[in-house]
């Protein structure tokens, strides 16, 4: 892995007709790397990579990979693969004519080709469906073809859009691994788009967090999910108590509130639930909800923050309904945040 | 959704102008004609001339009171008829709903044809009729409005039973059973619970048989004759008797307005039914 | 509830006995041996069937019929098809426009359509009558291919276009390879749903005839004006029976009512 970037994406303004979709996006991603574009619908992720595809012509800005500028580069001539959301196989033909379709294009032939298209088809498992139509495979079975499919041709880079989110929660993590085996065994860089936090955290080695067609965050998993750098990173990595600060106190609906310790110098703080110390400190609530959670209990209180959510183990005594709790927000535990909007 | 506008413009455009140089270009000029005065400027006077003619006046009353009862036959006929067949067995309701259809294929010629054998003179109906001691002089069916509205009847009520067909199949399935257990009657469940579910199909049904009724020309030319004219046959006999483009013309654009507020208009009762129910 | 069970019966024998009963009525005058159209029919005879091959004028107009329901129909495709792809696949600068002028011809009774043609095509033009019928009838038959054609491609999905150039695919090379194999149900449907519609068709074809230039049904009509014979019962029954063996046969292949 050498430290210059593979693919880099320079100054990238793409857009639907008249409606910028993503703006001056940099971003560079070296070889091998395992990347995750996470954010909530229409952040640009999706648009990013149709366009790194090729699938949606770039309205300024550059597009290299492999030392070779590709901005103006043909989808078909890219050596770029996707896997889409839907699988996208061709209902006409076979499991076996899906996986020859690009290689039969660049002019493969005979046994060449046929040793290729099986090969590939073994690697996902599929050997004993080659001649079934699509129609007659399960959906995890449809995304393992495609993922053959994209996978013979060599791709320099390959795309998968919300490839998890279709399969239910045992495939869910049958694909994680075939994918992150594929990865190892062909050390082929891949880009995959997902709204689904844990499914990044599970996969990339890096995620690239993205909001209103810019980038908001890119780190490790562990940098995402420990150290937010703004409070919409925060919010969709699973913090619930997030608070602007001002003047080193949280600015709540209740106020301004001062706490406890040194004032830390950040935009805000920010809390997971099982951040929140219940049954002491300084601040009181009230139980305004509570669910059991099988090895935890989750409390919502009402506070003079505001609501607060707090999660503590389920062998600690519950706590009933209405009851008058004291808690704390401590501030050494907090995820500082850079930014707040 | 693809992006490029040059290659979108480049594949539709050949069928786009196609369609706008033979057809609407000269359907366009041929109907501005009638609003042409003779010195050249604009003018509606061919327009209060034909209304001014009564036998014109019969024409038009006629095509409209005919395009209006077949639709309402066929609407009455279809409900019974769509009712009948969505209720039967999977296997049964599709080869049903296969004789209905059949009609459609054949030319509207020969199935016009038929009903000069069954109603003329010497038809299947005035033989009947006389054989029963009925009638004593054969009775004169055809070359009437009867025999066109039986005609127009027969050919278009295809088209309303399939709308019909798909309208209660996708009716929610226990709407009926529903309004029966909270103790409507068969006609309370048909007037506020089907028809309102089925309005659309209804309409689509009634604004097919209603303009269809008005345009056709084969039924009214051989079951009519030369004397019971509707619309679309008075045009016929407009421009290869007389001549007259400006009537033509003028009788084209009333076709064409005529289907045009039909549709509208049945929109507009459907929507109404509507919020008059929300109102409720 | 024997009340409803009676009703059914009884409600499809008797619109059946109305849709289908005339047809039925008018194969069996087609066998009759006697010189009138009657019925019931006087005697089994195939004389009229047979008569129907030796009329040199319908021969004539058939293989007009015929020409103008292929060619009409094969042109209307040519334009249909890319239009349809155009308005399911691509943001079309004013594909409502577009649509309304393809599927225009539909919507405005024949006559008039055939009228116009004359007097503003023909005519100043000086097009030959077989040119304007096929004309007409493209035209006629252009709004069910595109509407046949769209349903189709609305029904496959679009990202296997995209898949396939991926894969090293033109765009051109896409549409044949992976569009064009998964809607040929749709297009074939188009095709005879277009076939039955133009052959069928009078108002549009009533004022483009000349001498020696007619469409069948119009020249069916002319001939029972004058002949009141069974033949035009004969011709009527062999031509239904060929357009519901070729309807039958598109349901039996290809599930033509999925398109339609």
């Amino acid at each position: 892995m050498s430290d210059a970037p593979y693919l880099s994406l320079e100054k990238l303004t793409l857009a639907y007709g008249d409606t910028v979709a993503v703006a001056d996006l940099d971003l560079g991603i070296r070889k091998g790397e395992l990347i995750a574009l996470l954010g909530p619908s229409g952040c640009g992720k999706t648009t990013t990579m149709r366009a790194i595809a090729g699938l949606l012509p770039v309205k300024s800005g550059h597009v290299r990979l492999d030392g070779a500028d590709i901005t103006r580069v043909p989808a078909n001539k890219r050596a770029v693969g996707l896997v889409f959301q839907s699988y996208a196989l061709f209902p006409h033909l076979s499991v076996y004519e899906n996986v020859a379709f690009g290689l039969k294009l660049k002019g493969m032939r005979g046994t060449e080709l046929d040793a290729k298209v099986q090969a590939g088809i073994k690697s996902v498992g599929l050997s004993s469906f080659a001649n079934r139509k699509p129609a007659e495979l399960s959906g995890g079975q449809q995304q393992r073809v495609a993922l053959a499919r994209s996978m013979v041709m060599e791709p320099k880079v390959l795309l998968l859009d919300e490839p998890l989110s279709n399969l239910d929660a045992r495939l869910r993590l049958e694909m994680r691994t075939e994918l992150q085996r594929v990865q190892k065994e062909t050390g082929v860089t891949m880009i995959f788009v997902t709204h689904d936090q844990a499914e990044a955290l599970a996969l990339a080695d890096r995620i690239v967090v993205m909001k209103g067609g810019a980038i908001e965050q890119i780190g490790s998993p562990e940098d995402i999910y420990s150290r937010p750098v703004s409070s919409f990173v925060a919010d969709f990595v699973g913090f619930e108590n997030i608070f602007p600060l001002e003047q080193g106190r949280l600015k709540t609906s209740g106020g301004l509130i001062e706490l406890p310790g040194q004032a830390p110098s950040a935009a805000g703080l920010a809390w997971r639930p099982r951040m929140v110390t219940l049954g002491s400190g300084p601040f009181r609530g009230t139980v305004r909800g509570t669910s059991f959670a099988g090895d935890s209990r989750e409390y919502l209180l009402d506070t003079p923050f505001g609501p607060i959510k707090a999660e503590v183990e389920a062998s600690q005594p519950a706590h009933a309904l209405g009851a008058d709790l004291s808690f704390d927000l401590p501030a050494e535990k907090a995820a500082p945040l850079a930014r707040f909007a | 959704m693809f992006q490029n506008r040059a290659e979108a413009l480049a594949l539709a455009l050949p069928a786009a102008l196609f369609a706008a140089a033979v057809f609407l270009v000269p359907v366009v000029i041929l109907l501005s004609d009638g609003f042409r005065g003779s010195d050249g400027g604009w003018t509606i006077s061919a327009y209060t001339d034909f209304f001014s003619n009564s036998l014109n006046r019969t024409v038009f009353l006629r095509t409209l009171k005919l395009g209006a009862l077949v639709t309402v036959a066929s609407a009455v006929i279809g409900y019974a008829a769509a009712f009948a067949i969505v209720s039967l067995e999977p296997g049964m309701k599709g080869r049903m709903t296969g004789l209905v259809v059949l009609p459609l294929m054949i030319s509207p010629v020969a199935r016009t044809y038929a009903w000069i054998v069954i109603l003329g003179r010497t038809g299947i109906v005035n033989e009947a009729f006389q054989f029963l001691g009925l009638t004593e002089a054969p009775l004169r069916v055809l070359f009437s409005e009867t025999a066109i509205f039986i005609g127009l009847l027969q050919l278009f009520l295809p088209l309303m039973i399939i709308s019909l067909i798909s309208a209660l199949e996708n009716m929610p399935k226990d709407a009926i059973p529903a309004a029966r257990v909270l103790g409507a009657n068969w006609f309370q469940v048909f007037w506020k619970v089907v028809l309102p579910l089925t309005k659309e199909g209804l309409v689509i049904g009634g604004t097919l048989v209603f303009t269809g009724s008005l345009t056709a020309y084969i039924t009214p030319a051989i079951l009519g004759g030369s004397k019971v004219l509707m619309l679309e046959t008075l045009l016929y006999q407009q421009v290869s008797v007389s001549n007259n483009f400006v009537s033509a013309s003028v009788i084209a654009f009333i076709l064409i307005v005529m289907s045009f507020a039909a549709n509208i208009l049945l929109k507009r009762v459907a929507t109404a039914r509507n919020k008059q129910r929300a109102a409720q | 509830m024997t009340a409803r069970s009676l009703f059914i019966p009884l409600t499809l024998l008797l619109v059946l006995a109305f849709l289908i009963g005339p047809f039925l009525i008018i194969v069996a005058a087609s066998f009759s041996a006697g010189e009138t159209l009657n019925f019931p029919p006087q005697g089994f005879s195939l004389r009229w069937i047979l008569k129907v091959f030796t009329v040199e004028s319908f021969r004539a107009s058939f293989g007009m019929s015929l020409f103008l329901a292929i060619g009409g129909t094969a042109a209307a495709l040519v334009l249909g098809i890319p239009a349809s792809y155009a308005l399911s696949r691509y943001k079309l600068p004013g594909a409502e426009i577009v649509r309304t002028v393809v599927s225009a011809p539909i919507i405005v009774p024949g006559i008039i359509v055939g009228l116009a043609l004359l007097r503003y095509i023909v005519v100043p033009f000086q097009v030959g009558i077989t040119a304007a019928l096929f004309l007409a009838h493209t035209a006629l038959v252009l709004p069910y291919a595109v509407r046949v054609v769209s349903a189709s491609l609305d029904n496959l999905r679009s990202d296997i276009e995209e898949a396939a150039v991926l894969l090293g695919s033109s765009r051109l090379g896409a549409f044949f390879r992976v569009v064009m194999p998964n809607i040929r149900g749709g297009i074939l449907s188009a095709f005879i749903l277009g076939f039955v519609t133009s052959f069928n068709q009078v108002p549009v074809s009533l004022f483009l005839s000349g001498p020696g230039v007619r469409t069948l049904p119009i020249d069916m009509i002319a001939y029972m004006e004058i002949v009141f014979d069974p033949s035009v019962a004969a011709l009527s029954s062999l031509l239904a029976f060929l357009s519901i063996g070729i309807v039958f046969a598109a349901e039996r292949f290809l599930g033509f009512s999925r398109y339609v």
